[in-house]
């Protein structure tokens, strides 16, 4: 009697042990929690990371949710995003920067429209268009703004420069300038690829207009002579050198990094967004350049584009297909007047506010310049490599830390930007 | 042990390698030895047999269907089947091709540099002197790092501006300014290195074991018969050795074509793909610009190239040492 036992006892941990194997996968949960609203945001530096918990604390308690928000980090945000997309499970609250990306997730079926979101009349229209897909929104902006050069006015006038540069050939000139007064002009996190890509897309939209730009992208054809002038003019760039000792494995936000080297005040200027001030203060753990000046990328001569043109964007939240009603409360909870307020100051965000004035009375001086920026500004052009399919924009950075380090030619930086564009359609 | 006394898999010639659980183990036999039960057998291997079809099997095959296709991985299925053209763009791919390069070139520098290095440690450390433990385990430290500390680590030692590696030189009165990682001509060498740093202290154990394997009886004879101290390392320890040697080369090729988690973090690969690995160009392609499909046929050709290398080297390299285990890989019969 004993074998049998013994065979039906095996069997029946065998099978459970099976069992276990087979729960455990069906289970597989993105954010590895059961919380009610899980939240993914980038904003891993106190003070708002904090902010951001208190707010998630103070919801759940009056709503009776749970929360797992999770802070991480801006590079490892995009690979974990990108294989939680893939696998069909995103957070319930993600960050968003819209575009090409957020239109492959809706394509996917995983992110919920909130044409409906009850606090929309708060916000300035203008700031909804990269979360805009086929009419509908799928993603609420709480930053918004421009790119630009963000220089040290001191640094500047060390080398005798009185007046930032307004055109491509006074720009290398001051670069000269800057090398010959032994500063290092420009701030580059090489190893990064997407702050290069900057450069390239600014000299595109001075050369050919932003109507250019666009009607090539809709094309998916670069094969006009702007495109390959604007890889000269950058090659040509980068053959004086403007960069800082190691930017070719430079990160953006790290130690040593393109932020850090601003704000301890060792480089004169970075091609950023409106967060550059913030970043420069929290890379380097100082208080940032003592005077921070702000200029548009230079006109270049005989270009198509405008200077109230401006590469941009901002930071928004999407939400999942699955979401629960209050994932879209919380997100108007944030808009609430007191606290979206204090998030901009804790953020050091510009205010996507339909009323400004209402909700941040006192801007600083570097928040200031970018709305003042965005007032003037004539049409806008959303960081290629987010307004593009993944594919296409990761192909355009790629390529443009090859054309800064000589690797390949302004034409070959155009064959395969169309070679992506060709394997897309 | 089969007259050769020193393999690395002890594997004596009868014993079966599955579960046999209670057959030779010296305590009163309960049951009557020999083929162990079918309930036995399925609790022993059906667990395991489950994780590793749902876990291994599935996804490889998965994969392999996927690299038909052009598909971003978002939602369902693959639909665009597109035949052999992702395997077709890899040929020409020279990221691809750089891949295998920098892999080969690796390689090549693991088996005439560090694992002469750890050799010869091991070969010190079999001596008798004070400290011995000691040095052994502040060599084997490394390996205990994972590789992501290691990455952090060395990031901030070859940081460019306030690095350790250039304040050193710079204490030596070397005013260098070395682009340690940002410069494309020399960062796989510095990748290498570090490499090194981090395994040659797990080769040397290794190594160290296998020396230990040899009895010392056969230098006391090859002593006896007037060999010297320089022929008895020539004719005994170094063909004795070889068993040890040929695994340890085997690990270190695998390990390197599948290197990603050093190199990912230190470098991401750049700059402009001058220390990119297969595992990575992989991951860039997969999950930042998600081309699943693509990736997914980068993902067999790495599993064939792992896959020839083993076979051919299981069948001409190691077809001796692996007499009596189960993987003979028909090298021997």
């Amino acid at each position: 009697m004993r074998k049998p036992l013994k065979q039906a006892r095996a069997l029946v941990a065998a099978s459970a042990a099976g069992a276990l194997v087979l729960t455990a996968a069906a289970c597989g949960d993105s954010g590895e929690s059961d919380a009610d609203i899980t939240w993914w945001h980038i904003q891993n530096q106190d003070p708002l990371m904090a902010t951001w918990q208190e707010f998630a604390d103070d919801f759940a308690e009056a709503n009776d949710v749970t929360f797992d928000v999770q802070p991480i980090e801006n590079e490892a945000f995009k690979s974990r995003m990108g294989t939680a997309a893939q696998s069909g499970d995103v957070p319930t609250i993600f960050h968003t920067w819209g575009g090409g990306v957020l239109s492959e997730q809706v394509d996917a079926g995983l992110v919920r429209d909130i044409s409906d979101l009850d606090c929309l009349d708060q916000i300035d229209p203008i700031a909804l268009a990269p979360y805009t897909i086929d009419d509908k929104l799928y993603g609420m902006p709480f930053d918004t703004g421009v790119v630009g050069f963000w220089y040290n006015i001191d640094l500047f006038a060390d080398a005798g420069i009185d007046a930032p540069p307004e055109t491509w050939d006074e720009f290398l000139t001051d670069i000269q300038a800057l090398k010959d007064a032994g500063i290092a002009p420009i701030a580059l996190a090489g190893a990064d690829q997407w702050p290069g890509h900057y450069y390239w897309t600014y000299l595109v939209m001075r050369i050919v207009g932003l109507e250019g730009l666009e009607a090539a992208a809709e094309a998916g054809d670069f094969s006009g002579e702007g495109f390959v002038q604007a890889g000269e003019l950058l090659a040509d760039l980068a053959a004086l050198e403007p960069f800082q000792p190691g930017f070719e494995s430079a990160g953006y936000g790290e130690a040593d990094g393109q932020a850090a080297n601003m704000g301890e005040g060792v480089t004169a200027m970075e091609l950023m967004g409106q967060w550059a001030p913030q970043v420069q203060r929290d890379a380097s753990g100082t208080d940032g350049p003592e005077n921070l000046g702000f200029f548009p990328f230079p006109a270049v001569e005989g270009g198509a584009g405008l200077g109230t043109e401006w590469l941009g964007g901002g930071n928004g939240y999407a939400v999942s297909a699955d979401a629960p009603d209050e994932a879209l409360d919380f997100l108007c909870y944030i808009m609430e007047p007191d606290n979206y307020a204090r998030a901009i100051v804790d953020g050091n965000f510009t205010p996507v506010a339909a009323d400004v004035a209402a909700v941040a009375p006192d801007l600083g001086p570097d928040t200031q310049t970018v709305i003042d920026a965005l007032a003037t500004a004539t049409g806008t052009q959303l960081y290629l490599d987010q307004a593009y399919p993944p594919a296409i924009g990761g192909v355009i950075n790629e390529a443009t830390e090859g054309l800064i380090l000589g690797q390949i030619t302004a034409e070959d930086f155009v064959a395969r930007v169309n070679d992506a564009w060709a394997a897309e359609a | 042990m089969g007259g050769r006394g020193v393999t690395l898999k002890a594997s004596p010639p009868a014993s079966p390698a599955v579960g046999r659980p209670d057959a030779d183990a010296g305590m009163r036999p309960r049951r009557r030895p020999g083929r162990p039960g079918a309930g036995t057998l399925a609790t022993f291997i059906v667990p395991g047999l489950v994780l590793f079809l749902l876990f291994v099997l599935l996804p490889v095959l998965f994969a392999g269907y996927v690299a038909f296709f052009r598909w971003n991985g978002l939602g369902g299925v693959p639909t665009d089947f597109i035949g052999f053209d992702n395997f077709r763009t890899l040929i020409g791919d020279e990221v691809f091709l750089g891949d295998l390069w920098r892999i080969g070139i690796i390689v090549v520098l693991s088996i005439v540099v560090q694992l002469p290095i750890a050799f010869g440690l091991a070969m010190l450390l079999h001596q008798r002197f004070p400290g011995r433990t000691a040095f052994r385990l502040l060599f084997f430290m490394p390996y205990i790092l994972t590789e992501a500390v290691t990455a952090v680590l060395f990031g901030l030692i070859f940081s460019p501006r306030r690095g350790f590696a250039d304040s050193l030189l710079a204490g030596l009165g070397i005013d260098a300014q070395i682009g340690w990682l940002s410069d494309r001509s020399i960062v796989l060498f510095v990748v290498f290195g570090i490499l090194t740093w981090k395994f040659f202290g797990f080769h040397m154990v290794l190594f160290l074991a296998g020396r230990q394997n040899i009895p010392d009886e056969l230098y006391e004879a090859a002593a006896i018969d007037g060999a010297t101290g320089a022929q008895a390392f020539r004719r005994i320890t170094l063909p004795l050795m070889g068993p040890t040697v040929r695994i340890i080369v085997f690990l270190s090729v695998i390990g390197t074509v599948q290197l990603f988690d050093l190199v990912y973090v230190l470098t991401g690969g750049g700059p402009f793909h001058a220390s990119e690995t297969l595992a990575i160009t992989m991951f860039e392609q997969g999950f930042q610009r998600n081309q699943i499909g693509y990736a997914s046929a980068l993902s067999i050709a790495m599993f064939i190239v792992s896959l020839v290398f083993a076979l051919i080297y299981q069948r001409y390299v190691l077809s001796r040492d692996l007499q009596g285990s189960i993987t003979t890989a028909g090298g021997v019969r």
